[in-house]
C-alpha cells in the first residue's frame, strides 16, 4: 500500500465517511428531526419551569428573594456603595480568579491573562490536534487536559458562588474593627467613611468585605512603613497618580477633610495586635 | 386506483404544487429545503447531537422574549428600573417573558457549554471542521458578552455594581483597555450612556453577529456533515483495515474510489 501523507489520508477519510453516509446512513427527516424536536421541546419546557419558579416563589417588592432569586434587588444607585458585586454564574470563575491573583502585579494575567490564553488555545485547539484519532482512549493529552479544564472551572465557578461576601455599615461592625485592630477614637470618622464609600466593594478588612480586582487587604496597611495619613488621603484622593487604573477616583465625591478622616483610619490600621 | 386519480383530486395537487413550483423556479430554495430535510445522516448520530439543535432553539427564545421585552423596556437611568418592575409585577404575563428571557440566557450558555464537551469527546473539530469550531468559539465568546451586556439592563443595585467591575476588568487589560473600558463606559461616569451602548450592543450588534455566525455554522454543519460516535463499529469514514480485520484478504484495496468488497460484511451483518 503506497504511503500517504497525514494531508492525504484525511482526505481519504472525509471522503470515505461521505460514500459511507450515502450508502447506510438515515435520512435526517424523521429520525434526527423527531430526536431534535424532542430536545427542544425540553429547553422550552425547561426555561418555561425556570421562570415560573422564580416568579411564583418569590415577592414583588424588591430583594425578595425566592427559590432562584429575587425579581429584581433595589434601584441601582451609584451613591450607595455597600453593596457587593455579583455577575451572573458564568462569570463567577473570573470573578474569583481575580481574588487569587494581587494587585498590581499579577491581577492582569487574572483578568485579561488567562481568559485570553484560554480562547486563544481554543481557537488553537483544531490546528494543535491534528491527528485523525477521534476515540478517547488513544487521546490521552485531550482527555486529561479537558479534565483539568473542567475540574478547574468548576472549582472556580463553586468558589465564586459560595465565598462570604460579609459587608455593612453597621455601627457593630465599626466597633468591631475599633477593638479588634485597637483603632484610636480619631481613626472612627475615617471608619464609618469606609465603611460607607464602598471601599469593601473591593477591599477586605478584617475578614469583611471582598477581594476584587485583585485590589490588596487593608487590615494592617498602616503597617508598612513610610507612608502616614497624608499619603493615604492624597491615594484615595487620586489613585491614578499611583499608577492604579482601576480604583474609583474619590477626590470626585469626597471632601479633602473626609479624604484625610480616611487616611488618618488607614494610618492607625496596624492589623490586631500591632500596636496601634 | 393510483394510476386514475380523480378530476378534482388532481386539480387540487395543482393549487397546493403551483405556489411550491413558482418559488422554486424562481428561487431554488424549495429544493434547498427539500436536501435539508431528507439529506443523509450517519446512522449511529443520536441524542448527543441534539444540543447543537437545542442551542438554536434556546438562543430562538432569546430572539423571541428579547423583542418582547424591547417593547415595553425604556433604556434609560431614569426610566429602566420603572419599566423593568412594571413588566415584572404588571404587565400581563410579562413576568414570563422577562422570566424566560432570563433564565433562557443561562440555559443558552449551559447547552453553548454542553454542546462543545460533545464535539471535543467526539473529536468532531478535526479535519474538515476546524473552521466550525472556530465559529463555534467565536459564537460562545460573543454569547457570554452578550450575557455581560444585558445583565447591567435592569438598573438595579446588582447589575449597576456588576458592571461598574466587569468594566473595570476591562480596564486593568494592558493596552487596549482602558479603550475598551471607555467605549463601554461612554461617558465620565456609568449612566445614561452606558445604558445605550450596552443596549446597542445587547440588542442589535451582538445578537446580529451571532445569527450571522450562528447561519455560518448551520451552513457547515449540513455542508460537512456531522460526524458518527468515532467508537461506533458502524462510524462513518472509519478506516477499514482496523475496525474490520479482513475476512477476504483484500484490505490492499480499501482506498478512496474503490469502494465494496469491505464494508459492513465484516462487521455486523
Ligand atoms: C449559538 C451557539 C451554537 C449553535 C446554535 C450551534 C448549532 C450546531 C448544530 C445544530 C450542529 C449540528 C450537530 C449537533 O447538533 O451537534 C452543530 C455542530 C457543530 N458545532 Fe455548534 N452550535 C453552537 C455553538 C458551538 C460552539 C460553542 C462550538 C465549539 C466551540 C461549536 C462547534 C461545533 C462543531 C465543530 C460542529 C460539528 C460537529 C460534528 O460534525 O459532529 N458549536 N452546531
Amino acid at each position: 500500500m503506497a504511503v500517504r501523507s497525514p494531508l492525504e489520508q484525511r482526505r481519504a477519510q472525509h471522503q470515505r465517511y461521505k460514500e459511507d453516509v450515502q450508502r447506510t446512513g438515515k435520512p435526517f427527516y424523521p429520525w434526527a428531526m423527531f430526536h431534535d424536536t424532542v430536545m427542544s421541546l425540553v429547553v422550552v419546557s425547561v426555561i418555561v419551569a425556570l421562570a415560573c419558579i422564580w416568579y411564583f416563589t418569590s415577592g414583588e417588592s424588591p430583594g425578595e428573594p425566592g427559590l432562584l432569586g429575587p425579581r429584581f434587588t433595589s434601584e441601582a444607585d451609584p451613591g450607595t456603595t455597600s453593596f457587593i458585586p455579583r455577575p451572573d454564574w458564568y462569570f463567577y470563575f473570573l470573578f474569583y480568579l481575580l481574588r487569587i491573583f494581587k494587585w498590581p502585579e499579577s491581577v492582569i494575567l487574572g483578568t485579561v491573562g488567562i481568559p485570553t490564553i484560554l480562547l486563544l488555545l481554543m481557537l488553537a485547539l483544531p490546528f494543535l490536534d491534528v491527528r485523525r484519532e477521534r476515540r478517547l482512549l488513544r487521546r490521552p493529552v485531550a482527555v486529561v487536559a479537558a479534565i483539568l479544564v473542567v475540574l478547574s472551572m468548576g472549582i472556580l465557578t463553586y468558589k465564586g458562588a459560595t465565598t462570604e461576601e460579609s459587608l455593612g455599615g453597621d455601627e457593630a461592625l465599626i466597633e468591631e474593627w475599633m477593638e479588634a485592630n485597637n483603632l484610636p477614637e480619631e481613626a472612627r470618622a475615617g471608619a464609618v467613611l469606609y465603611a460607607e464609600t464602598g471601599c469593601q466593594q473591593c477591599h477586605l478588612y478584617l475578614g469583611a468585605g471582598s477581594a476584587n480586582l485583585g485590589a490588596p487587604e487593608l487590615t494592617a496597611i498602616g503597617a508598612e512603613g513610610g507612608k502616614g495619613v497624608d499619603y493615604f488621603a492624597r491615594y484615595i484622593g487620586n489613585p491614578r497618580q499611583f499608577g492604579n487604573t482601576v480604583m474609583p477616583i474619590y477626590g470626585e465625591s469626597l471632601s479633602e477633610e473626609n479624604l484625610r478622616q480616611m487616611g488618618i483610619f488607614l494610618d492607625a490600621s496596624k492589623g490586631p495586635g500591632g500596636g496601634g | 386506483m393510483p394510476r386514475a386519480k380523480s378530476a378534482r383530486r388532481q386539480q387540487i395537487e395543482r393549487a397546493v404544487l403551483y405556489p411550491l413550483d413558482w418559488l422554486e423556479e424562481r428561487s431554488g430554495l424549495i429544493g434547498g429545503v427539500k436536501y435539508f430535510i431528507f439529506r443523509k445522516v450517519p446512522q449511529d448520530i443520536g441524542w448527543p447531537q441534539t444540543l447543537g439543535s437545542a442551542t438554536l432553539t434556546a438562543f430562538i427564545v432569546q430572539a423571541v422574549t428579547g423583542a418582547i421585552l424591547a417593547m415595553y423596556y425604556k433604556p434609560h437611568p431614569e426610566t429602566a428600573y420603572e419599566s423593568i418592575r412594571y413588566i415584572t409585577n404588571d404587565l400581563t404575563l410579562g413576568w414570563l417573558v422577562r422570566g424566560m428571557h432570563r433564565w433562557g440566557a443561562s440555559v443558552f450558555i449551559i447547552l453553548m457549554f454542553f454542546h462543545m464537551a460533545r464535539v471535543f469527546l467526539y473529536g468532531a473539530y478535526k479535519y474538515p471542521r476546524e473552521l466550525n469550531w472556530i465559529i463555534g468559539v467565536l459564537l460562545l465568546a460573543l454569547g457570554m458578552f452578550e450575557g455581560f451586556t444585558g445583565y447591567l439592563l435592569p438598573w438595579d443595585q446588582t447589575s449597576y455594581w456588576a458592571s461598574v467591575v466587569g468594566i473595570n476588568i476591562n480596564g486593568t487589560a494592558p493596552f487596549l483597555g482602558p479603550f475598551l473600558a471607555q467605549f463601554l463606559q461612554g461617558g465620565a461616569e456609568i449612566g445614561a450612556d452606558t445604558i445605550s451602548r450596552f443596549y446597542a450592543l445587547h440588542m442589535l450588534l451582538l445578537p446580529g453577529a451571532l445569527f450571522a455566525l450562528i447561519g455560518l455554522h448551520l451552513y457547515l454543519v449540513i455542508r460537512l456533515g456531522v460526524t458518527s460516535p468515532p467508537w461506533s463499529p458502524e462510524a462513518a469514514g472509519r478506516d477499514r483495515a482496523e475496525v474490520a480485520p479482513t475476512t477476504n484478504g483484500r484490505a490492499g484495496l480499501v482506498r478512496p474510489g474503490s469502494r465494496g468488497g469491505l464494508t459492513r460484511t465484516g462487521v455486523r451483518k
